[in-house]
């Protein structure tokens, strides 16, 4: 699994409300059968529950449309990605699957057929009473199965994600083959359609509908309501595309640079010398300026760390955070690894600055750069609301000073349910150091393997993809997301 | 070979759209002319509670003495609900106050039923199930009462209320 889809997965899996599996796929069949009371017909009640699906999770992205500028906006790329879209949809991992590409002449995209050998939806379905929702009445042959609604949450997500990334194609995903009515496996057949040929399927459907006088509320977004407005995230996907980061990683250093020289040229009209010549003898302004980028793209996943930091305690914890980190950052980490992040720094410039600019890089000391980035984040944080100039020397000192101003919460329970937390965000903090420490091995790496096999080659290191960098940084992260997951329960 | 629901019972799946299909459900339900959705929802619990018992019951009996471990561990086990739960002796009641219900999240406009009516008929269509089970003379049976607030109804917390009522006793 590549590294775009894993933090996909991870982070729309921790930002979601799950419950049991089984509560879940009863519920779905509980909603069929209520449908299937009002409308007295099979095939008109599937035909509900898909659309009950689709609008059902439109509403969700709608909510959520932050999460999805991050997805891939071509619609090949989507079914690449379908194991996210699972995990969006029905929050566990499609295991077992294959795909099949139909040759579709005359048409940009082919057809998919996507085959899932297990089907949670239909597991176990007409071994209970209640089960009475009946597939043998049945009578067109190209009726949807148990899975119609998820079918449709499918969709709707797919072509969510299609509309914010301003493409003019749409999916259309169609369950083929069902296990609750007889199929050996669940299989969806995924059609591309151009926007012409979509709104012309999507009014055949409504027309459908209403012919069979199924009464329900009709699509809103039929048109590519195009956002006008262009936030950062769009911005910065235009000259670099998350889900490249495969890609990306592949590169050796060279071309890194290459690619970045391309893009100073194609976006700002300029050769990288002269743009950087703009930053001559303010070497340490541009430094600093990283730092302070870093902190506000952090803050770009839904301005979630400007949200939390509005809240005071939040806001003062983070603050001694960041002070602890920046003083263990000197304190603990050797001078020569602060050197060899310093040469790989020197060694991407080189070539693409003017030599002055070069030469007064390197004429910083490892200790200066980290100071610079540093001073850089402390600025953004300040404008996110961290006011440093109230904190106390340490955490303790603000604790102790609160508990004699009684101003925190003596409540047992609230006092028990943070203590539960407690251990797990000892273990993230302890992750989280970790993962600094393994990062720390990377630039000599990075250096050494530059001119063979690119940054990728850095980090797997020598055993492979699973035992080096890259999968104990995953493995961390996995556990991070396992931490946070039994928080939020 | 497919899933079985005894495996479904230790995974867990995401409820965001789930969640919305039953708003939407509602919106269909009214244009269709149905008035009583409320005693739908809890038609629907009842039903999830007599196929789920077939795969996991937390205990095989309850009496008032594990009343409240026994609520709690279904909202746990079954909805991933941490929940604060009251016993009112002299009413009979229990109230049952969840701050992150797994069917209510948004507050909507246009609908006035809360999702966790679902939940009403599941809880006390589970426990009443246990107990015409169990041996114990003294076992409990729940009816729902109402959903006194929701967050589909712009509440802060849903807090969801039922009566027990003892066997044997009149």
């Amino acid at each position: 699994m590549g590294a775009f889809q894993w933090l996909m997965k991870k982070i729309t899996k921790v930002f979601g409300r799950s419950t049991n599996s089984l509560f879940y796929v009863l519920l779905n069949r509980e909603i069929l059968k209520e449908v299937n009371e009002i409308t007295k017909n099979e095939e008109n009640s599937l035909l509900i529950l898909r659309e009950i699906g689709k609008k059902a999770a439109y509403e969700s992205c709608e909510r959520h449309s932050g999460v999805f500028k991050f997805m891939p906006g071509n619609p090949k790329k989507i079914l690449d990605y379908f194991e996210i879209l699972w995990v969006v949809v029905f929050g566990s991992e499609l295991e077992d699957y294959s795909y099949e590409e139909i040759s579709n002449e005359g048409s940009k995209y082919n057809d998919y057929i996507l085959t899932i050998s297990k089907c949670p939806i239909c597991a176990g379905y007409g071994q209970d009473e209640e089960d009475s929702f009946d597939f043998n009445k049945l009578q067109g042959i190209e009726t949807e199965g148990l899975a119609c609604g998820l079918c449709g949450m499918l969709e709707s997500v797919a072509n969510f994600i299609l509309k914010i990334k301003r493409n003019d194609y749409r999916i259309q995903i169609i369950e083929q083959d069902c296990i609750a009515k007889g199929g050996n496996n669940l299989k969806f057949i995924c059609k591309i359609h151009d926007y012409k040929e979509w709104a012309a399927l999507s009014a055949s459907r409504i027309s459908e509908r209403k012919s069979k006088g199924i009464y329900l509320e009709e699509d809103t977004e039929e048109e590519i309501l195009q956002e006008t407005k262009l936030d950062i995230i769009d911005k910065i996907q235009d000259i670099i595309s998350i889900d490249k980061l495969e890609e990306y990683l592949d590169e050796p250093l060279e071309s890194l640079k290459e690619k970045v020289a391309e893009i100073i040229r194609d976006k700002m009209n300029m050769e990288p010398e002269h743009f950087f010549d703009y930053f001559r003898n303010y070497e340490d302004d541009m430094i600093r300026i990283i730092g302070y980028l870093g902190i506000h793209l952090l803050n770009e996943y839904g301005g979630l760390l400007e949200k939390t930091l509005k809240n005071e305690w939040f806001s003062k914890i983070f603050g001694y955070l960041f002070k602890q980190l920046r003083n263990m950052t000197l304190l603990f980490i050797p001078l020569d690894v602060i050197r060899d992040y310093n040469k790989l720094l020197v060694s991407f410039i080189e070539g693409l600055a003017p030599e002055e600019m070069v030469d007064n890089i390197k004429l910083f000391s490892g200790k200066d750069t980290i100071n610079y980035l540093f001073e850089g984040a402390q600025m953004a944080l300040e404008n996110l609301g961290i006011d440093f100039s109230e904190l106390k020397e340490n955490i303790w000192e603000e604790i102790t000073k609160e508990r004699e101003d009684g101003l925190v919460s003596s409540e047992t329970s609230t006092a028990d349910k943070t203590r539960e937390k407690i251990p797990q965000l000892i273990n993230i903090l302890q992750e989280f150091l970790m993962i600094i420490n393994d990062i720390l091995t990377l630039p000599i790496r990075v250096i050494i393997s530059e001119s063979h096999y690119g940054i990728k080659t850095a980090i797997n290191s020598v055993v492979s993809e699973e035992e080096g960098l890259y999968g104990s940084i995953k493995e961390r992260f996995d556990n991070i997301f396992d931490q946070i997951q039994d928080i939020r329960k | 070979m497919n899933y079985s629901r005894n495996e479904l019972v230790k995974t867990e799946a995401t409820m965001n759209q789930m969640r919305n299909s039953l708003y939407i459900l509602v919106r269909f339900m009214e244009k269709n002319g149905i008035k009583n959705s409320t005693e739908i929802f809890r038609r629907m619990g009842r039903n999830i509670a007599r196929t789920y018992i077939n795969y996991w019951k937390p205990t095989d009996f309850i009496k008032i003495s594990n009343l409240k471990d026994v609520i709690t561990t279904i909202y746990k086990n079954v909805l991933n609900s941490t929940i604060s739960i009251e016993i009112n002796d002299t009413e009979k009641l229990v109230i049952v106050r969840d701050y992150k219900c797994a069917l209510c999240k948004y507050q909507y406009d246009d609908v006035e039923i809360a999702g966790c009516e679902i939940l009403l008929g599941m809880i006390s269509e589970f426990i009443s199930l246990i107990s015409k089970e169990s041996t114990e003379p003294n076992s409990i049976f729940l009816d729902p009462i109402e959903v006194k607030e929701s967050r589909a109804n712009g509440n802060k917390s849903c807090l969801q209320l039922y009566r027990y009522k003892i066997s044997g006793e009149a």
